[in-house]
């Protein structure tokens, strides 16, 4: 057996999957494991959660804000996204339920081996917005084009295996099907393919320690997964702590000349107030 | 997108401290500095990264969004800092870049293995605390940016964690911790002492008198329903004070019980532009003082950052939840605000739109035809409350003439004040003119000789601007136009 193509289609891809949950995991807990103590929705904050699922849901599916954001960046960033989830769903048919085709139809079929065509294609707008525009020079760092570039490898081998390349798709089918049922076979040995497949795993072993979590941090961000019902409903906050604030007492005793001629007649009985206000703990704010 | 890498936005830096206030305030290493010398103390590094650690756990949001952003770029020309300055540190995303550096260095495994490569800092020194002190110094917090990023990062938070942080090592500016000086030991920002207050009122009381309107103005009243909070500009500044005396029109012809109070004279929250604590202190006083009086619910003024408190954070900042209270009813219309069941106070526009509504109020809107009304959306309320159609609605029923801004600066989409989160102040005004400038071209585009708002600040920043621009449109709140409009009982 060639033990390159046993490392990576039997052993690494293991590897990657254990790092991706794991790693998903452990960040997603990091994130969730620190409280939010205020309440901070932004407009258009509904007040009820089904309101909440409709505002995600509109932003996962249409990118509304970006939309509202910048309509160039958002035409590329929505066909990108948009031809990733097809271009992913594609290769779960084909790969694990071929003859679903049968039923989609082979038309369909053809159709969906141009997608990566347009996938590749987004991920040059983007890369190009990128170097082109100033400001977005300076804002990029190592790892914003090293996704860009590491994505548009693995989509450049896929559509080179799928034109040039002619690995069997039974044969890539049966691998998966052993990997999932946890006695790994051989990938096919054809060097495109276990290039595409080494950087897919090198991919998602990476999700976790980079800005790709935003597939699951847009769930968690508080200023859009929050309902707008500050002054509705007590919110906790775990972390709070009492402060001291000047007491009617002291307020009196550095004012009390002027207060006496607003309080007039309550006079007396404000200074009585106080003594029982000094004694109550449960006051706001102490 | 241009951009300025010469920094023109440190030509702004925000002046420190008073010594007095940082010791009367009981601010950490109370001292003189400078911006040439921070005079630091030895072992800041181990106390800004302790905070800094500290806000990390704090706030999720803060968290979250240090690998939330994917450096998209959406936000970049959304700040008003930016389009006035071209400052790359301005971009929203560059704003929260100045703390995901120093995060990415000392707290993330990417910057501590590819350090600058990976965007982590090169060293936590005095130029990264310069450019702190710069820029957090340089948002108001007004939250536009969150509005058009794809996850909602909002720069403020970063801003008022980093601000947290840079308070731990003695970093705070003069014109906020002056004014929360004033209000934690007098009363209001304004440091108007009791006295003071009640004879601006009696001034005020008279002038209504010579314009027919029989008006008391009740003060520390015990036993009112109503406490009515508002910021104390309103009841000292031009042009507050038309608004303050819209207010206690309307309360005058619905015979509302209600009463204003001396030692929670202030309805703004200055102590957000500092800490949580010091937000939650002046907070504080509202309650104590409802208490006190034995009202049943309380009523607040207009005003764009107190509502940012009131309506976001006043629910959970205090121990125990205002059960003295009672919840909020209209005693004119008999309408409950379930949307204030919690915390019980209710905003002024709220109040009014829903008399409104309910055909409780005998207005005249042409006594308003003097004017061409525009509405200017204050930051706080139009993207933190969603108080967006309830001073439209006021508005089209006191004036005949209104008209909208330009979509891309109104509603939640609004410019704000550009005086916000602690800039309102001197020192950056000319900042402030060219930061403004969106809101003032789509203003003049609109045609209106009025420039309606609901906020204190607004209302002490635009008529400087007007003046600045040479523009002869008046400024002032809606319920100044409400006051207007009303017909005398
Ligand atoms: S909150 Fe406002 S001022 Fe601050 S970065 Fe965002 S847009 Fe700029
Ligand atoms: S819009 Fe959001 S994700 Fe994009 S750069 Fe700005 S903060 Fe980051």
């Amino acid at each position: 057996m060639d033990p390159w193509a046993f490392f990576v289609g039997d052993v690494l891809s293991y590897i990657a999957v254990i790092v991706f949950v794991i790693g998903v995991l452990a960040r997603v807990g990091k994130w969730l494991s620190v409280p939010v103590p205020l309440k901070v929705p932004l407009t258009p904050g509904p007040t009820t959660y089904p309101g909440v699922v409709i505002r995600l849901a509109k932003e996962v599916f249409l990118f509304r804000s970006l939309f509202k954001g910048e309509k160039k960046l958002w035409v590329g960033a929505w066909t990108f996204h948009i031809f990733l989830l097809t271009t992913l769903i594609i290769h779960v048919i084909n790969l694990l339920y071929h003859d679903l085709w049968s039923v989609i139809g082979y038309g369909w079929y053809e159709f969906a081996g141009y997608t990566g065509i347009i996938l590749f294609g987004a991920l040059v707008f983007l890369l190009a917005r990128r170097i082109t525009a100033q400001h977005m020079r300076y804002l990029s760092k190592l790892p914003d084009y090293f996704i860009l570039i590491l994505l548009m490898a693995i989509v450049f081998m896929g559509n080179y295996i799928r034109s040039f390349s002619g690995v069997d798709v039974k044969q890539v089918s049966a691998w998966l099907y052993s990997l999932i049922a946890l006695h790994p076979i051989p990938p096919p040995s054809d060097p495109y393919f276990l290039t595409h497949v080494l950087l897919a795993e090198l991919l998602i072993m990476y999700i976790p320690f980079s800005k790709i979590m935003h597939f699951i941090g847009i769930f968690v961000s508080p200023t859009r997964n929050q309902r707008n019902d500050g002054r509705m409903r007590r919110h906790r906050n775990p972390w709070n702590f009492p402060v001291k604030i000047m007491s009617w007492d002291e307020y009196w005793a550095k004012f009390g000349d002027q207060l006496r001629g607003i309080e007039g007649e309550n006079e007396g009985e404000a200074r009585e107030e106080q003594k029982s206000l000094t004694g109550d703990k449960s006051g706001v704010g102490g | 997108m241009r951009l300025d890498f010469s920094n023109p936005g440190k030509k702004w830096k925000l002046y420190a401290s008073l010594l007095s206030d940082q010791k009367e305030l009981g601010l950490p290493f109370p001292r003189e500095w400078t911006h040439e010398n921070f005079k630091l103390p030895p072992n800041w590094r181990e106390i800004f990264l302790k905070n800094m650690e500290s806000v990390l756990k704090k706030y999720r949001s803060v968290r979250l969004f240090m690998d939330l952003c994917v450096h998209c770029g959406a936000c970049a020309d959304k700040c008003p800092f930016f389009l006035a300055t071209r400052d790359p540190h301005n971009m929203p995303v560059a704003r929260q870049d100045l703390f995901r550096s120093v995060y990415k260095k000392f707290f993330d495994a990417s910057g501590k293995l590819l350090g600058t490569t990976a965007g982590a800092v090169k060293d936590l020194d005095e130029k990264v605390v310069d450019d702190w002190y710069t820029y957090f110094y340089q948002c108001s917090e007004c939250r536009r940016c969150g509005v058009f990023c794809p996850y909602g990062i909002d720069t403020a938070e970063i801003t008022i964690a980093a601000r947290e942080v840079l308070l731990s090592i003695g970093l705070s500016t003069k014109s906020t911790t002056q004014s929360i000086n004033k209000c934690e030991f007098i009363g209001n920002h304004l440091g108007i002492p009791p006295a003071a207050m009640a004879n601006s009122l009696e001034f005020m009381e008279e002038e209504l008198r010579e314009e027919g309107w029989d008006v008391e103005i009740p003060l520390n009243k015990k036993g009112a329903e109503i406490l009515f909070v508002t910021p104390s500009a309103d009841y000292f500044g031009d042009p507050h004070w038309y608004t303050m005396k819209g207010y206690v029109k309307l309360f005058h012809v619905l015979d509302l019980d209600y009463t204003l109070s001396t030692y929670a004279s202030e309805g703004g929250n200055f102590g957000l532009f500092l800490s949580y604590e010091h937000m939650k202190k002046i907070n504080a006083k509202i309650y104590k003082e409802a208490k006190r009086l034995g009202v049943k619910w309380i009523l607040g003024g207009e005003c764009g950052h107190m509502y940012r408190v009131v309506h976001n954070f006043m629910g959970s900042i205090h121990e125990e939840p205002p059960d003295f209270l009672e919840e909020p009813v209209s005693p004119i219309t008999g309408t409950k605000f379930k949307n204030a069941v919690s915390t019980k106070m209710v905003h002024i526009c709220e109040f009014t739109a829903d008399l409104i509504k309910h055909g409780k109020l005998k207005l005249d809107p042409s006594k308003n035809d003097q004017y061409v009304v525009t509405y200017h959306d204050s930051c706080n309320p139009a993207r933190a409350m969603g108080l967006i159609e309830e001073p439209r609605y006021i508005l089209r029923h006191v004036c005949n003439h209104y008209v909208e801004l330009d979509p891309s600066v109104n509603r939640e989409r609004t410019i704000c004040c550009t005086a916000g989160g602690g800039l309102l102040t001197d020192e950056c005004l000319e900042l402030r003119y060219q930061a403004i400038k969106p809101k003032i071209d789509a203003i003049k585009r609109s045609g209106a000789n009025f420039l309606a708002l609901i906020c204190a600040i607004d209302k002490a920043a635009f008529p400087t601007y007007m003046r600045h621009y040479k523009l002869p449109i008046r400024v002032g709140g809606v319920h100044e136009l409400v006051g207007n409009a009303l017909v005398p009982p």
